[in-house]
């Protein structure tokens, strides 16, 4: 019971509010009897309890105490209007939100897009998928238009052009009202045209215009176009052959016969001579077009066909609206005559009257010609043969060009160049001759000449003899003429040799084998002009020398010369008397294909002469490391600057893209409130 | 807790009105008892709450689960009761002093006395204690949905209520014992 007596309190209250188990309850009450301290707390708890209720049930909020904050609340949070509520509701939406962030970035992206140049092609091709489809539906409308042709077309022939027009299936109205016109025209223009037309042909066709313009606007149905319709076809016809025959004069005559077979004539005949004799030509033949196939099946015969064309154009539509249009222009024509015969109105208006008398005949005259030239296109085929004689390619003879490539060295570049110069000669030709001096004084000389080919051998000679030759090449080229490809019984020429000759002086030349040696000796300044005698004796030159000799008494010559290469040996051999010869490489540069002298061949020898004592040199050592090491650790730096400058180029945009949504987000969330 | 008033607090939190003031006709008297609990004035404490509705409408996105609406409702109420609070100490302090103490002295019928007492003997209780007992005392609620709604570990609020009492009793022992 202790602990009941410890928390009293809380047991004390928890029993005034009902708040303690049957348990719990039975177990206070029994401490209560027993402790009178507890008792005395559980009284006074009681009243007090008493008066708490008491006390602050006059403190409660009244009954309206809710209507009050409700109405409160509506005062200072007003409902949204429509529209705003909507859009607040449905930025609320997750999808809808999505939605938003998505089509940011995609702005985003394609105002990218926009600033790097790229073009949206994408869009465009989608654009070009709805005029498809815009396009598709078309073709449908115009059937009923077809259809009302086809029908009245058998109105003309019956002459009722009214009913007819009356009983066509609903077409466009445009269509319609032209058809009604020249339905009209067409029936009233028979009787007078079919008079004036003097022609046997207009009178055929006459009666067939608009079955024939039937046949053109069916074609893409074939089941509409009977024979007799393709009979009344305007066709041109024309074909191209090429052929490669043996002979042309005979096969001018077998086309001429062909031609005179298939009731044709030889047009036009054109013919061209080849350098090697051969002819080649173009024959036009105009042949009946029924006749044209089996024309172009003889041809075959005169050679090998090589090339053949055949081309059909139907002029038939533009044929039927000129010949229509000719018919209009002629009622007209005789309307304005009819109208002068009358002579009534004034004379301002006759006047008028004759002037478009004289604008139509014009016209008629034009169409009328523009029809003949059909007809005659349409009432033969043309055939067009160009011909060939066989082995047209072959050339008519070969010239053998022969070009020469000298380079040579001289001491005195000047001097050669001068004497190259003077062997100009009725036989030799100097094309090109130039003397180069650049501002390091190197000098080089160019001389190109032509050189008759009897004499090139002789002179080739003599100019290598002008100096030592480094290279020479030779290359000769045959050379067809008047065709190409290989023939037995063309003529071979030799044609002048052309030479250029590169003289260069003898110090840029490359040496023909590289030395480089280190010599340990005592006296380094005594050893090096020492050296310098030695290769005079040897008749080389010394190029370059330098000599140093640093704080530590350590001393250094570089001298570097060139000496013949048959002296080459002897002078390394004397090199051992001026002290330890350490460290030879060689390096030799064998050319090929050049014709070279080797014994006086220059090679190059580069010695350093050093003094006893090693030369330290300055990469090692505590503060070279460090050195280093600094240097390196610098660079690193650097390079993970430039990475980041690089993350930063690439995470930035995104960043603010982000920057952007949130920012969205928080004012949609404002909004919402 | 009920499944209905779970949906309730989440299409609050989601800006439906209606359910909102739904939750402003059943949780307004609590809240009212928190913040009288806190302010011991009717007038304030009914501001409070006004005031508490109002806010909490507009920063309800920030509650993510709708579990614990309820307790940030109150949350919300006691740190706008105590915002009033604060601000009336601003006001000089020996006005509402005086006129407190002066109809004490000078009115000598028990009663009122008695009520004087009592509401210094409240005043004098740490403001929990104080919340927990308006709770109580104006909403009967039960000890868990109290311990609920101001947030409190489960059996908490039989000690705080306890210790309430008791020094309230203590501070009251004269005058009940003249009352007995």
């Amino acid at each position: 019971m202790a602990t009941i007596h410890d928390e009293i309190d809380s047991w004390l209250a928890a029993d005034i509010h009902g708040e303690l188990s049957e348990d719990e309850r039975s177990a206070l009450h029994a401490h209560i009897v027993d402790c009178a301290a507890c008792r005395k707390a559980h009284q006074e708890n009681k009243v007090m309890n008493k008066m708490l209720e008491e006390t602050l049930a006059q403190e409660k909020p009244d009954p309206a105490f809710e209507q009050r904050m409700l109405s409160g609340f509506r005062n200072r949070i007003p409902e949204r209007s429509g529209l705003v509520k909507l859009l607040v509701d449905l930025m609320r939406l997750r999808a809808v939100q999505i939605t938003a962030v998505t089509a940011i970035l995609v702005g985003l992206v394609q105002m990218g897009r926009m600033i790097t140049g790229e073009n949206a092609t994408p869009l465009r091709d989608r654009e070009r998928y709805a005029q498809v489809e815009v396009a598709a539906p078309q073709p449908p409308e115009s059937r009923p238009g077809q259809a009302g042709a086809l029908a009245r077309s058998g109105g003309v022939a019956a002459g009722r052009p009214q009913d007819l027009a009356l009983e066509a299936p609903p077409a466009a109205p445009a269509t319609r009202s032209k058809f009604h016109e020249e339905g009209k025209a067409a029936g009233t223009t028979v009787a007078p045209a079919k008079a004036a037309q003097p022609e046997a042909r207009d009178v055929e066709t006459l009666v067939v215009p608009e079955n024939a313009a039937m046949g053109e606007e069916a074609t893409q149905s074939p089941v509409e176009s009977p024979a007799a319709a393709l009979a009344n076809r305007k066709l041109i016809r024309n074909a191209t052959v090429e052929l490669e025959i043996v002979s042309f004069d005979d096969a001018v005559q077998k086309i001429t016969a062909f031609a005179n077979e298939e009731r044709g004539y030889v047009a036009t005949t054109s013919s061209e001579k080849q350098a090697n004799g051969k002819l080649k030509g173009e024959i036009v033949v105009k042949v009946l077009p029924e006749n044209l196939d089996h024309f172009l099946q003889k041809l075959r015969g005169i050679g090998q066909l090589k090339n053949q064309t055949l081309g059909t154009e139907d002029v038939t539509k533009a044929y039927f609206d000129t010949d229509a249009r000719l018919k209009n222009a002629r009622v007209m024509e005789q309307r304005l005559i009819d109208m002068l015969k009358t002579k009534t109105g004034k004379v301002s208006d006759l006047l008028q009257v004759e002037k478009e008398l004289g604008r139509v005949r014009e016209e008629i005259e034009k169409m009328q010609g523009e029809l003949k030239y059909w007809d005659s296109q349409v009432q033969f085929a043309r055939v067009t043969i160009s011909l060939a004689e066989k082995d047209m390619e072959e050339p008519a003879s070969f010239l053998l060009k022969e070009h020469a490539q000298l380079a040579l060295y001289a001491s005195d570049v000047e001097k050669i160049y001068n004497e190259a110069k003077v062997l100009a000669s009725p036989k030799v030709q100097i094309t090109n001759a130039q003397l180069d001096r650049d501002y390091s004084g190197r000098v080089s000389a160019r001389v190109s000449m032509l050189i008759a080919p009897e004499e090139s051998e002789t002179l080739i000679s003599r100019v290598k003899g002008f100096g030592r030759v480094e290279n020479f090449q030779s290359q000769t080229e045959r050379i067809a003429q008047g065709g190409s490809g290989m023939s037995q019984n063309a003529k071979t020429k030799r044609d002048k040799v052309e030479l250029n000759v590169t003289i260069s002086r003898e110090e840029q030349e490359q040496a023909f084998q590289q030395t480089s040696l280190r010599i340990r000796t005592s006296a380094v300044d005594e050893k090096a002009k020492e050296l310098r005698s030695l290769t005079e004796k040897q008749n080389g030159r010394v190029r370059s020398s330098t000599f140093s000799r640093d704080p530590d008494g350590h001393e250094v010559a570089n001298v570097s010369l060139r000496v013949p290469m048959k002296n080459y040996s002897a002078l390394m051999q004397s090199l051992n008397a001026l002290g330890r010869v350490e460290d030879v490489s060689v390096q030799r540069q064998d050319r090929i294909g050049g014709q070279i002298d080797e014994a006086s061949a220059p090679a190059d020898i580069s010695i350093q002469v050093y003094s006893q004592g090693n030369i330290v040199s300055s990469d090692t050592g505590l503060v070279a490391t460090l050195r280093r090491t600094l240097a390196q650790s610098a660079a690193a730096i650097m390079w993970s600057l430039r990475m980041i400058g690089v993350a930063v180029a690439f995470l930035a945009p995104w960043a603010i893209a982000v920057i952007f949504v949130v920012w969205i987000a928080k004012r949609i969330a404002r909004a919402r409130q | 807790m009920d499944p209905n008033e779970r949906e309730q607090y989440r299409a609050a939190i989601h800006g439906e009105r209606d359910a909102f003031e739904m939750i402003i006709r059943t949780h307004s008297r609590a809240l009212f008892a928190i913040a009288y609990g806190i302010l011991q004035n009717r007038e304030e404490a009914e501001d409070a709450v006004q005031d508490a509705l109002v806010k909490a409408w507009k920063t309800r996105w920030r509650v993510h689960d709708p579990e614990k609406f309820p307790v940030w409702l109150a949350t919300i109420a006691r740190h706008r009761a105590h915002d009033i609070f604060r601000k009336r100490r601003t006001v000089p302090l020996s006005a509402t002093i005086d006129e407190a103490i002066e109809p004490n002295s000078a009115a000598g019928t028990d009663a009122p006395e008695l009520d004087q007492q009592l509401h210094s003997a409240l005043a004098a209780l740490p403001e929990l204690h104080r919340a927990a007992l308006t709770l109580r005392y104006f909403e009967e609620m039960d000890y868990r949905s109290i311990e609920n709604i101001l947030g409190l570990s489960n059996g908490a609020l039989r000690g705080i209520l306890g210790r309430a009492l008791a020094s309230m009793r203590k501070q009251l022992r004269p005058a009940l014992a003249s009352l007995d």
